[in-house]
């Protein structure tokens, strides 16, 4: 497993608000079906006392910390808090922060990173739907019943095409190992490189699938770092160059990051890269 | 956010940043009235956010003498299609020497990158191929409050000691106003100092309500509604609307169109939680475009519900075709409501997305 097992204990931030609280319940329900722990606190400044769906909350995540056993943080607060709980959740020792939240400014994430990596915490988004490793655990949002436990490794900087991609791999007979969500924003934490090395350390995982899009060279980089057989999927071949593309990160600046030149540039790696999102488990097959 | 270069260049002047004696005009007639206090040698700069701006003809050089008859010049024209309202008139400067300093997020390491140059004036991708060693980089996060002096010494290298403070004080820029993009090209020598020639400022879209900037003036009309909704929207050229729910699933659908070889006429994603009014007003805004002669509405996720984006879809009630792809809990119920009426509703992005390109070719 890569970031958490069944015995990772969760504390979510943002946890009294409508998103905070029903994706406890969604989370709880996950890892009671697997014998996880889940999530065990919750976390919003000034309503300590509370629970929701069961789970008890309080005013800081140190103050949680006293009481339970955790190792990660999911995140559902606003925007303008998000960089701040994100360092919140680094000071107070935990080593991974899930950051669910879309919209934060970019300044804010960069400080929180740097933060964050004195602190060595990782930080999995922004702006993303989080992790599952089908079986062990959920730390996000993603709809558990497109998964199905085994063998491949899926990165992505997007949210939906994930889960469409899992579906054709899934419906091939091809289980997951873990599936992370990195983010749509310009500057994430975890990126291809990082998670493709936990991957390729990883028992469970035989091959990686990256699902990139237009904007910045972290699929390239993470492809000429990769020490694991990995195939890619890069959406926005068809978008228009300076447009952002619904992600804060798609979008194609001063002539770089279009989806043809890096498709090109994986495939002269050597990388199989799909043509659509049917074609993985094809190329995955051929692989292994 | 792109901001104007007299915007820019104000910011910058707050910084500490000398610019160019100048005043911003918005017709000829209004030059009159400075006319006394500028300089004899003058330049007029169309204000309008275009790449390329020169060569299109959007600057201009005058003396006082026929400073007017070049205003009314520059004020008949349209820069690149968009006609000149605003005009910087500006002293021309007596240059010695350009250069080219920038700070910009760097996405691969998380930090701040500075880039400076020995040419200016001329795009910087340009002169990184042409002639690499004329460009410097360095890196800094950006919890540091200001660029340290050695990365000062090895950005100039033998550039004059006195570009030096720019590079700080456009750092605390870059700081101050959430910038994802702060640059001076080109930052010029004269006789009487270091003058920033021209500006650019982008700033986060989503820190512009703590930069106190409440109109995102980069979007066009229909995008700028589509954001009241809470949509991200973008408008392409072709004949099929699309509504996805998520960035990705929306931009794999548009270049699934393309493979199929069709067009799409623009790029709709309605977000999380797609319930009845969401989806009604997501509809109505993709078929208000002229072009779109039919719809695709591609929405995955286990917590969509169906029944809700059913009611949506057709309480819309628009004259183009609209073809469905649904998979969320209640699926049954959304489709028996879509089926009732009608609706196309192939299993797959793929099914769906033949239909479209068939339908509209």
């Amino acid at each position: 497993m890569i970031f958490g097992d069944k015995k990772t204990g969760v504390i979510v931030t943002g946890a009294t608000g409508n998103q905070g609280a029903f994706h406890i319940a969604l989370m709880n329900e996950y890892a009671k079906s697997v014998g996880g722990s889940g999530v065990v606190a919750g976390v919003t400044p000034g309503k300590a006392g509370q629970e929701v769906h069961g789970v008890p909350v309080y005013n800081s995540i140190r103050d949680a910390m006293k009481e339970h056993d955790a190792g990660a943080s999911v995140l559902f607060v606003p925007a303008f808090a998000a960089g701040d709980s994100i360092m919140e959740s680094a000071s107070a020792g935990l080593s991974l922060v899930v950051a669910i939240t879309e919209h934060i400014p970019v300044h804010d994430t960069m400080k929180a990173i740097s933060y964050a990596k004195m602190n060595d915490c990782d930080v999995i988004g922004p702006n993303c739907p989080g992790l599952l490793s089908p079986g062990e655990i959920k730390m996000g949002i993603m709809p558990v019943q497109l998964f199905k436990r085994g063998h491949i490794g899926v990165i992505s900087r997007s949210g939906t095409l994930t889960y469409e991609i899992v579906d054709e791999l899934t419906r091939a007979g091809l289980g997951q190992s873990t599936v992370v969500g990195i983010g749509g924003d310009p500057v994430i934490g975890q990126t291809f490189t990082d998670v493709l090395a936990r991957f390729s350390e990883d028992r469970e995982t035989k091959a990686v699938v990256i699902i990139g899009e237009v904007g910045g060279a972290l699929e390239e980089e993470g492809a000429k770092s990769a020490e694991i057989p990995i195939v890619a999927y890069i959406a926005g071949i068809s978008a228009p160059p300076e447009k952002r593309m619904g992600h804060a990160g798609a979008i194609i600046e001063g002539g770089e990051g279009d989806a043809r030149s890096k498709i090109d540039r994986l495939k002269a790696m050597g990388v199989p890269v799909a043509s659509r999102p049917s074609e993985v488990p094809r190329l995955i097959h051929n692989l292994i | 956010m792109k901001i104007l270069e007299h915007e820019a260049k104000k910011v910058l002047e707050e910084s500490g940043i000398t610019i160019p004696q100048s005043v911003l005009i918005r017709s000829p007639d209004e030059l009159a009235t400075h006319l006394g206090s500028l300089p004899d040698k003058l330049v007029l700069k169309a204000q309008v956010d275009v790449g390329g701006r020169g060569k299109a003809g959007g600057i201009l050089m005058a003396e006082k003498a026929n400073a007017m008859v070049t205003a009314k010049d520059l004020f008949s024209r349209e820069i690149k299609n968009i006609p000149v309202k605003e005009v910087l008139v500006e002293e021309r400067l007596d240059i010695v020497h350009e250069y080219y300093l920038s700070i910009a997020v760097d996405r691969s390491t998380k930090h701040v990158l500075i880039l400076f140059a020995d040419a200016g004036g001329v795009e910087i991708e340009k002169v990184a191929k042409e002639n690499p060693d004329a460009v410097r980089r360095a890196s800094l996060p950006l919890i540091m409050h200001d660029v340290p002096q050695f990365m000062v010494r090895d950005l100039l290298g033998i550039a004059p000691k006195e570009l030096g403070p720019v590079i700080n004080q456009l750092y605390h820029v870059f700081q101050k106003k959430d910038a994802l993009l702060a640059e001076i090209n080109p930052l010029v020598t004269t006789p009487k100092g270091v003058v920033a020639a021209d500006a650019k400022l982008i700033v986060d879209d989503n820190a512009l309500k703590r930069q106190g900037i409440t109109v995102n003036r980069d979007l066009s009309e229909r995008e700028r509604e589509a954001e009241r909704f809470g949509f991200s929207y973008v408008e392409l050229d072709g004949t099929i609307g699309v509504i996805g729910n998520g960035a990705g699933l929306t931009m794999s659908t548009l270049d699934l169109i393309e493979y199929y070889g069709g067009r799409a006429a623009n790029f709709l994603d309605v977000g999380g939680g797609a319930e009845q009014e969401r989806v009604m007003n997501a509809v109505r805004l993709v078929a208000s475009v002229p072009s779109v002669k039919a719809i695709v509405v591609n929405l995955l996720g286990g917590i969509t519900r169906c029944d809700e984006v059913a009611k949506g879809i057709i309480s819309a009630g628009v004259t183009q075709p609209v073809i469905v792809r649904l998979a969320g809990t209640n699926e049954a119920e959304g489709r028996g409501l879509l089926a009732e009426k009608g609706y196309q509703m192939p299993d797959t992005m793929e099914q769906v997305v033949k239909a479209a390109v068939e339908m509209t070719r």
